[in-house]
């Protein structure tokens, strides 16, 4: 399926239009999204390094996991809404832009993973029950795709 | 002044290595990247700080746990942050020293840096008698609230150098030429 229709159509809807006319409404989506990605990487951050042992370990892990899974779901919502409207002012470029579609895939593949693996794995008993090891492990995964996440997003820009 | 930012800017321009790091494809933007990687790291750790303080998350553990477990982290990216901050200044002198926004961001991260002595010292003073209350009280929470904007502006500023609205080569008021620095094109 050639998604380019679709891109050609975002780029010239009204969306598109003000992202393309109004440059301080886009370098204002720009900052939300940059601020919504700190949120977004501290709440992903935090986690990893609590199941790490390696921050707060006087904290119990379920309290700071759950805690920091509330300020990641807003940001994921703020980080999509502000890319969507980003990414329809560029639609065409985005198209033909490898490291668009690297951060696309990268990021489907975190979220997919907080929501099928990583909840439902750290939900599933006291974490106390859980071997050490798979919580390290699927810490390191979750640091490993998040940070891709953002170092193929900032490439967009360089290429 | 503007004339002393502007010959210390073209000192450095002229220096080999600047000039190197600028046209470096791979060195200056894997410098940009883990800048942005940096600020991901300082901020979040200080905005789940704040967060707390305002009652919005981890209520039922001590507000100055959560601030002492997380200073060493923030600081981490705070030092990543401000190097990667310097090499990109080195790399791309005369026409920063030269920016609006730059400019702004700085005066942002003094006022941010001045705003975190407070209320460090504050929180020190008196978290003894309400750590363990929902929210900070109303003085640490004002601070706590500057900070957020402080920091929005920082984001907000910084992104806004990339754009040249305000270069000095445009047409721009006096004031607008003055403030900037704007002394040559």
């Amino acid at each position: 399926m050639d998604l380019l229709v679709y891109f050609e159509w975002m780029e010239s809807s009204l969306l598109g239009s003000i992202g393309k006319t109004y440059g301080g409404v886009y370098a204002i989506a720009q900052s939300v999204h940059l601020m919504s990605l700190v949120v977004l990487g501290g709440a992903v951050i935090l986690t990893d390094l609590r199941l790490l042992n390696l921050t707060l370990k006087d904290i119990p892990s379920e309290t700071v996991v759950s805690e920091a899974h509330q300020w990641f779901k807003v940001a994921l919502v703020s980080i999509t809404v502000t890319g969507v409207f980003m990414a329809a002012a560029v639609a065409l470029r985005l198209y033909y832009n490898q490291f668009f579609w690297a951060k696309m895939l990268s990021l489907l593949v975190g979220v997919l993973f907080v929501f099928l693996v990583k909840r439902p794995l750290l939900c599933s008993a006291p974490h106390a029950d859980l071997s050490p090891w798979t919580l390290k492990l699927v810490a390191l995964a979750s640091i490993a795709v998040w940070f891709t996440v953002a170092a193929t997003g900032r490439w967009i820009g360089f290429s | 002044m503007n004339q002393q930012l502007l010959h210390f800017a073209q000192w450095i321009e002229s220096l080999a290595w600047s000039r190197k790091l600028h046209e470096s494809y791979y060195m200056y933007n894997w410098i940009e990247s883990t800048h942005v990687l940096a600020i991901s790291l300082f901020l979040g750790m200080l905005f789940f700080i704040d967060f707390r303080m305002l009652g919005l998350t981890m209520t039922n553990v001590p507000a100055s746990r959560i601030a002492a477990r997380l200073h060493t982290p923030m600081m981490i990216g705070f030092a990543v942050m401000i190097v990667t901050g310097l090499l990109l200044y080195f790399a791309v002198p005369v026409r920063v020293t030269q920016s609006i926004w730059f400019r702004i961001k700085f005066v942002l991260l003094v006022v941010a840096g001045v705003n975190a002595w407070y209320f460090n010292r504050k929180m020190r003073e008196s978290a003894v008698h309400w750590e363990n209350q929902d929210r900070a009280p109303k003085p640490l929470r004002v601070s706590v609230s500057m900070s957020l904007m402080l920091w929005a502006g920082v984001i907000t500023t910084g992104r806004l150098i990339a754009y040249d609205w305000y270069d000095c080569y445009r047409v721009q008021s006096e004031f607008m030429a003055w403030a900037a620095g704007c002394l040559m094109e």
